[in-house]
């Protein structure tokens, strides 16, 4: 019925073709089924709750060159006023911006330094009692900060004592559900857990430490001092826009710049992986219609060489429905061989890329999917060729050209 | 076996109609071999397509063994085209990716004949045209004699009533075309009804039966080993 033998004996006579055609279909096969694995990684990153109202947030920074400023008092005057703004919820003076890409990072551990102890990596930022509300978080354990934790650095030796983290670095560190009221090292510095964030991202939230994150209640001023602004849901624009104005109102020394929403940060951060992404799809659409088109280019031209054997055929007995169904079974094996070669190149490339990059391992179902779009893809390809092969008059088999 | 009542076959391009027959009339019976000659373009190859059912005819009645073609479908002259005809051409067409076992079983495969059967038939017909020896060999590994006598095989393989021959020896040196054409008689006298297009008028005399035809008509009759033409008429309806 389907004459499996005779296709297969005529492709090992005349491999050319044949062979190009399965490299194709093999190499398409590895590099697509790994790029839709690295689609799906990032896809899964951008789309990930980061536990912040980004689209609520923004964050400016305020270059001082007033050098007989009271910085202090300036950074509380700030933060009264542009928590006096309508339509801003709180307003707050920290120590870097989560979701932003720098920042402060390092590890807590279970023994103050130098003994040697559990660790785990996180990021951190340091500001006073307002930041959790101005994040846009909540403790789902424990208590938020007071204004007696919060701690100035200046010449005094004072140090923090507690300390707010997410969800993911009390489990890393303590086991899962636990940490609240356990005390953790900031290098020597001891820190007491008050409080559990479920979901707070870190400022590099696609590290393999994204999801850990600590809030420290310390407030260390300087002339360069960034500040961050939640606004009600809707009033960020019109914040954005008066800030610099009313920032210089109060004090004219210094430089408002960088106005930019949380959302806008991550967008910056994410650019790379969007860019990769859009390239991906780009090669993904390009080897797609590279093959397809081979496909169809091969069928065609393997049609026009055999057209008085296909009118032969016709004559011999062989109805329209045999001829389309030959030419679509030659392309099956060679789409079955392409796949099954492709399918070892998907894994060894998968393998490859684990190793040299921070790519998550090729899932199966990966190279599953993408070998029956291709195979579906391949017998569209050939059909049209095919049904014109079927149309071929068997007269032809007379005639002597 | 063939019964042809005023066919015409009319090719139309955008300018021109080309009458390729008209009014063409012919019968032949079971068991007879008849050469059909004629000049180039007279129309020789168009009527042995429609009697091959390779192509449509423009008008007029067509049976073959009882069967009205002009009533059939594409899939049923292709049936039928597989079960009571052989085909042998001038240029062989073997195909040449497949060696000549695999040639000799095209046919058999159309009509869903078992494999064992296949193997039985496809062997007894490379016996019978002397090639048994070297079905695995591909077409182009034989001289032009030996494919035609492949060729040959396919034909019989599928047991047809009725053997169409294009120019069956055009492509052949005098003594290949001498065993090829000694091999058609084998046939005929077995029983096949053969009808033979070709030019070459040497041929055409071994064939007991010969008519020609001139722009598209029947035009002559020549009956050899001493019939009549009004015999052959009467024999033919």
């Amino acid at each position: 019925m389907f004459e499996l033998k005779p296709t297969i004996n005529a492709l090992m006579r005349s491999k050319l073709g044949a062979v190009l055609l399965i490299l194709q279909l093999a190499i398409t096969l590895a590099i697509v089924s790994n790029a839709v694995s690295i689609i799906q990684d990032r896809m899964t990153y951008l789309n990930k709750n980061t536990g912040y109202p980004e689209d609520d947030i923004f964050k400016f920074n305020s270059l001082n060159f007033d050098k007989q400023s009271d910085l202090l008092q300036q950074v509380e005057l700030d933060e009264q006023k542009l928590r006096g703004i309508t339509g801003v919820i709180d307003a707050v003076a920290i120590s870097s911006v989560p979701l932003s890409g720098s920042g402060s990072s390092g590890g807590m551990q279970l023994k103050p330094e130098p003994q040697e102890s559990k660790r785990s990596n996180m990021g951190y930022v340091t500001g006073d009692e307002h930041v959790l509300s101005t994040l846009g978080v909540s403790v789902s354990e424990g208590r938020d900060f007071t204004e007696a934790d919060v701690v100035v650095i200046d010449d005094s030796d004072a140090r923090p004592s507690v300390v707010i983290v997410s969800r993911a670095l009390s489990d890393a560190l303590f086991g899962a559900g636990k940490g609240l009221g356990e005390t953790i090292y900031w290098g020597a510095d001891p820190l007491s857990i008050i409080g559990i964030v479920e979901t707070m991202a870190n400022q590099w939230p696609k590290s393999s430490f994204g999801e850990k994150m600590a809030i420290i209640p310390m407030l260390r001023v300087g002339n360069f001092q960034k500040y961050l602004v939640r606004t009600a849901p809707g009033e960020r624009a019109q914040v954005m826009r008066q800030i610099e104005e009313l920032m210089l109102s109060g004090h004219r020394d210094r430089v408002i710049s960088d106005i930019t929403g949380l959302d806008q940060k991550k967008a910056r951060y994410d650019a790379k992986d969007v860019l990769m992404m859009r390239m991906l799809i780009t090669l993904i659409v390009v080897l797609v219609i590279v093959t397809a088109l081979g496909i169809f280019g091969l069928s065609t031209f393997n049609i026009s060489k055999r057209t008085k054997q296909i009118g032969t055929r016709r004559a011999l007995g062989a109805r329209k429905s045999a001829i389309v169904r030959y030419f679509v079974v030659e392309n099956a094996l060679i789409c079955a061989m392409g796949l099954m070669l492709g399918t070892a190149a998907a894994v060894l490339l998968g393998q490859q890329l684990m190793q040299w990059y921070s790519v998550p391992a090729l899932g199966y179902s990966f190279i599953a999917i993408t070998a029956g779009l291709l195979l579906m893809m391949s017998l569209l390809s050939v059909l049209m060729p095919a049904l014109r092969a079927a149309n071929i008059s068997p007269s032809i088999a007379t005639r002597s050209v | 076996m063939l019964d042809m009542k005023a066919i015409s076959k009319v090719y139309q391009t955008d300018m021109v109609q080309t009458h390729a027959l008209r009014d063409f009339n012919l019968h032949v019976a079971e068991g007879e071999f008849v050469a059909v000659t004629g000049p180039s373009g007279s129309g020789k190859t168009t009527f042995l397509n429609i009697a091959g059912m390779l192509e449509p005819f423009s008008g007029g009645q067509y049976c073959l063994d009882g069967v009205d073609i002009g009533k059939l479908n594409d899939n049923a002259r292709a049936d039928l085209r597989n079960q009571k005809i052989g085909f042998i051409f001038q240029g062989f067409n073997l195909i040449p990716d497949l060696n000549l076992y695999e040639n000799v079983e095209v046919p058999l495969r159309y009509r869903g004949i078992k494999s064992g059967e296949r193997k039985r038939r496809v062997e007894e017909c490379l016996e019978l045209v002397g090639l048994a020896g070297r079905a695995k060999h591909l077409p182009q590994q034989l001289s032009g004699g030996q494919q035609q006598r492949v060729a040959i095989a396919r034909a019989l393989a599928g047991r047809p009533r009725f053997l169409l021959a294009d120019e069956p020896t055009g492509n052949l040196d005098s003594l290949m075309a001498r065993q090829v054409m000694e091999l058609l008689e084998q046939i005929n006298r077995e029983g096949a009804t053969i009808v033979m297009v070709t030019h070459d008028p040497e041929l055409a005399r071994r064939a007991p039966r010969n008519i020609q035809i001139v722009d598209g008509r029947v035009t002559d009759f020549t009956l050899y080993q001493g019939r009549s033409v009004d015999t052959m008429m009467t024999a033919g309806g």
